[in-house]
């Protein structure tokens, strides 16, 4: 195809992957951290593991700059949406 | 981007033998402009279902209790005696909605002129996906058919008005419809899926398929609106798709997700369908901007007034129309803090809005004009756009939207943008776009009558409506005179239901003129209207594949009246004559 | 239709525009609507949650947390087969392609059945979407219910909803796989496998996103 780029090792992510979701189960249940404090790392390891994905399994790393724009369209308004569903919870 | 592969070197030969049978050329096409025809024919219709619909509700608010003229036929569940049912009344007023915007304004500004239009302005050969693009309308058709056998089913058809508040719309005890609702749910479900595999279709091609030299800058105004509304589409109608199932839970297995009973949040439903509702407002609209920017340039003789910022206008317009959606909620009991944030963000889109809108008398400013039909038609859209508009700004300001809300004022700001605006861009890119779909000119007097009338008739019903809204007549009101306070404004309903039959028969010159010109029509040239864009180059109709040979663009679309011409436009596919002017670029990217 | 075939564009050439091929461009663009069909669905269970803290039991309570992080481990599993597929196709590699994308099946079809045994064990324990039917009372026993029908509700929709997609996902790998074997896919054209990886790829990161919502939060 028109992507003659070199490919990552998709082991190495798989690795990744798996240790990060480990990681996940042993904050959530094991940590005893704050409920905030806890949400915001586990959330943050899942928008880890979904761009892991997005860029090396779904190649959006070796695509042209325009695709990334073109994919990152829909993030603002999911943004403001979840902001304001918030802003009506509290 | 060093392996650029032109890619219409496949189709010249395909186009002088078409040995396709019937069905596979007029029924099952994938032909882009078939597809766009189909989708003309079926939205044409159910404007006139929705238009009727309007009417009977007409006669009920002009003179309640008083049996519809033929009424008989909708027999004693809706309409003993002919004198029509409250029940049978909101499922008018709901359905009219319902039609109206999803199967009428919606598939007609997109439907039918994204898949027209396109392909032929950006000098492709079809679509990129031809078939999904066929699996589209086939899509359409079903859920229309379904929205309109809900009116046969027990119950009636929906009831809970466009919008399908919950809980009123999930309890089929609060509206006394059952089956009818979830009809309505369904419907729209499957019409997204329809909407969505145009909207993929419509965006792939416009990045991908455009013609060598056809650079961002160059595409023409219909072809950037109709690419920016397929964003929009693709984006917003999930949310709708989503809240649409999760009603439909509601209704049939016992969730309860809208339902405060158990903890659900009527306000979700609210907004779900506004996050949708509101970018749903633009999908309706952009289009007939772009179309209307094409013909005032072509009518006025001149390049549009300030391109870039045309296209700047609607990208923020579309931005924007994402993050405005809690000015429908401002009475529901939505977080104050969020009311502020809401009236502030609507009024800034009355910015760009005004800038489209100079922008147009700019290009006016100055120019000879020609008031052929699309003109006049143009014309009226940006007039009307503009009270619809001003009005808009009312009920977007809070302190004013609490006495205003749900009331007439609301549904005559939002026919002076729908019809005033969206249906007026319609009957003028219909006109226009005419000769190339056909072959034929349509009847030039004829179309005159009808936008005379329509205008001078569409003003009197609508705008009175405003006074009564300010009076303080309720939308989706049964009987007016019920109420003390609007008794003595019954006159004032009776001249806008008057009006309002004297604009459906008006409607009927369009029909006629329509029908008559598809057979009898003048034959059209090639470029009747003298337009620069790339579908005037092919032959009226033009054939399977478009174009005999690939177009090369060498300029913008608006060159009307250019000193580089001996004519006063300047087609976008012309070579450049003596003068010498950089090489047309190849690559159509890049900018 | 060899005539319509002849007018459509070459499917698998990068194009001008974008610089891929229009399937390619195509399937992104569909994904883009399936982010915000999702991100929906988020909403409401958010908006629901803060709106009804006392519906939502803490984690591990009611759901059977060990045997969903299998299921998430396979479908990662399933990530990496497939993306593997994908790069031995790239290499002209037949078997491999082959032999991947039946791992890439088998381990979809894997994740169903463990959603199916996890719904049922579920439904027995009565946490049902249905607000009359809803008395859940846990993995722990007793009698105590806890939570409320909410909870059933959202849960069922959001990961019923994910498993709709990986069903349509194995589905079409099955077709792909057909294909697969009777050698349609080449080293200069495979531009089917990329858009199944693609499409799967998505459901996987569909699922890492909703594994932590859903059932770690």
């Amino acid at each position: 195809m028109e992507t003659a780029h070199k490919q990552p090792n998709y082991y190495a992510i798989w690795l990744i992957l798996f240790v990060l979701t480990i990681a996940e189960l042993g904050v959530a249940f094991l940590s005893g951290l704050h409920a905030a404090v806890l949400i915001t790392i586990l959330l943050a390891l899942a928008v880890w593991k979904a761009l892991l994905v997005a860029l090396y399994y779904m190649h959006l790393r070796f695509e042209p700059r325009r695709m990334w724009l073109l994919a990152a369209t829909p993030i603002p308004l999911v943004l403001i949406f979840l902001l304001v569903v918030l802003a009506e919870g509290w | 981007m060093s392996t650029i592969a032109l890619p219409h070197e496949a189709q010249a030969h395909a186009l002088h033998h078409d040995d396709r049978s019937f069905v596979r050329k007029y029924i099952f096409s994938t032909d882009h402009k078939i597809i766009g025809i189909q989708f003309l024919f079926m939205s044409l219709f159910f404007l006139l279902v929705g238009g009727l619909l309007a009417m009977t509700m007409r006669w009920q608010l002009g003179w309640p209790g008083r049996p519809i003229p033929g009424g008989a036929i909708l027999g004693d569940a809706k309409a003993p005696g002919g004198v029509m049912l409250p029940e049978f009344y909101n499922a008018l007023v709901t359905m009219h909605g319902t039609f109206m915007i999803f199967f009428a304004i919606m598939p007609l500004l997109v439907g039918v002129f994204a898949n027209y239009l396109i392909p032929l302005q950006i000098g492709a050969p079809d679509m990129a996906f031809p078939r999904l693009n066929m699996a589209s309308f086939w899509t359409a058709v079903p859920a229309g058919l379904m929205m309109l056998a809900s009116f046969l089913v027990a119950g009636g058809s929906a009831g809970a008005g466009w919008t399908s508040y919950a809980p009123l719309s999930a309890v089929p005890e609060y509206s006394g419809v059952h089956t009818g609702q979830q009809l309505w749910c369904l419907s729209l479900i499957i019409l997204g899926f329809s909407s969505l595999m145009g909207a993929v279709n419509y965006i792939t091609t416009v990045i991908n398929m455009r013609a060598p030299g056809m650079t961002w800058f160059r595409l023409p105004l219909p072809v950037w609106a109709l690419f920016i509304t397929a964003i929009l589409i693709l984006l917003a109608i999930p949310i709708l798709t989503g809240a649409l199932i999760l009603l439909y839970f509601d209704q049939t297995i016992g969730t309860t997700f809208f339902l405060p009973a158990n903890g659900g949040q009527p306000l979700l439903w609210q907004h779900m369908f506004w996050f949708f509702g509101h970018p749903e407002v633009y999908i309706l609209i952009l289009p007939a901007m772009g179309f209307v920017s094409e013909i005032l340039a072509n009518g006025a003789r001149k390049p549009i007034f300030g391109y870039p910022a045309m296209v700047g206008a609607m990208i923020a317009i579309a931005f924007l129309g994402w993050i405005v959606w809690g000015h429908h909620m401002f009475m529901s009991g939505m977080n104050p803090v969020l009311g502020g944030y809401f009236m502030v963000s609507t009024l800034v889109i009355a910015v760009p809005s005004a800038i489209k809108t100079f922008n147009w008398l700019g290009t006016l400013w100055g120019g000879s004009i020609r008031f052929h039909v699309p003109m006049l038609n143009a014309l009226a859209f940006v007039s009307m756009f503009v009270i619809g508009g001003l009005s808009g700004m009312f009920v977007a300001a809070t302190p004013v939207d609490i006495p205003l809300h749900d009331t007439y004022f609301v549904v005559a700001h939002i026919h002076y943008v729908l019809f005033g605006g969206s249906l007026f861009g319609i009957f003028a890119a219909i006109t226009y776009w005419f000769p190339k779909m056909f072959g034929r000119m349509m009847n030039e007097t004829l179309g005159k009558i009808h936008f005379f009338l329509t205008f001078i008739f569409f003003n009197l019903t609508f705008f009175p409506m405003h006074l009564l809204g300010i009076a303080g007549m309720m939308r989706r009101l049964y009987d007016p005179t019920q109420y003390p306070h609007l008794q003595p404004v019954q006159p004032m309903n009776e001249f806008v239901s008057v009006n309002a039959f004297l604009l459906g028969a008006t409607q009927l010159i369009f029909v006629f003129n329509f029908l008559w010109s598809l057979f009898k029509g003048r034959k059209a040239e090639t470029n009747p209207w003298h337009a620069n864009t790339l579908e005037w180059a092919a032959p009226s109709p033009p054939p399977h594949g478009n174009f005999e040979v690939t177009p090369i663009v060498y300029r913008g679309p608006y060159e009307y009246s250019s000193p580089d011409s001996p004519v006063d436009y300047l087609p976008q596919d012309r070579p450049p004559l003596e003068r010498p002017s950089p090489a047309p670029t190849l690559a159509p990217a890049g900018n | 239709m060899s005539q319509a075939a002849a007018l459509t564009y070459p499917d698998r050439r990068p194009m001008p525009g974008m610089g891929v091929y229009n399937m390619k461009l195509g399937m992104w663009v569909f994904l883009l609507s399936e982010v915000m069909f999702f991100s929906g669905l988020i909403g409401s269970y958010v908006i629901l949650r803060f709106a009804h803290p006392t519906a939502y039991p803490p984690p591990g309570t009611v759901l059977n947390v060990p045997l969903t992080a299998f299921n998430t481990f396979v479908l990662i599993c399933s990530s990496v087969s497939m993306v593997k597929a994908f790069a031995a196709i790239e290499a002209g590699d037949q078997k491999g392609l082959r032999t991947f994308l039946l791992a890439t099946t088998a381990l979809g079809i894997l994740f169903l059945s463990i959603q199916g045994v996890e719904y049922t064990k579920l439904a027995s324990e009565g946490m049902l979407p249905m607000a009359s039917l809803y008395h859940a009372v846990g993995r722990h026993g007793g009698t105590a219910v806890l939570g409320g029908p909410l909870y059933g509700a959202t849960f069922y929709t959001l990961t019923g909803f994910h498993g709709a997609h990986v069903t349509i996902g194995v589905l079409c790998l099955i077709f792909t796989s057909i294909r697969a074997f009777r050698g349609r896919y080449t080293q200069e054209n495979h531009g089917g496998i990329e858009i199944m990886g693609l499409y799967w790829h998505f459901v996987d990161l569909v699922w890492i996103i909703l594994f932590t919502i859903v059932y770690l939060i």
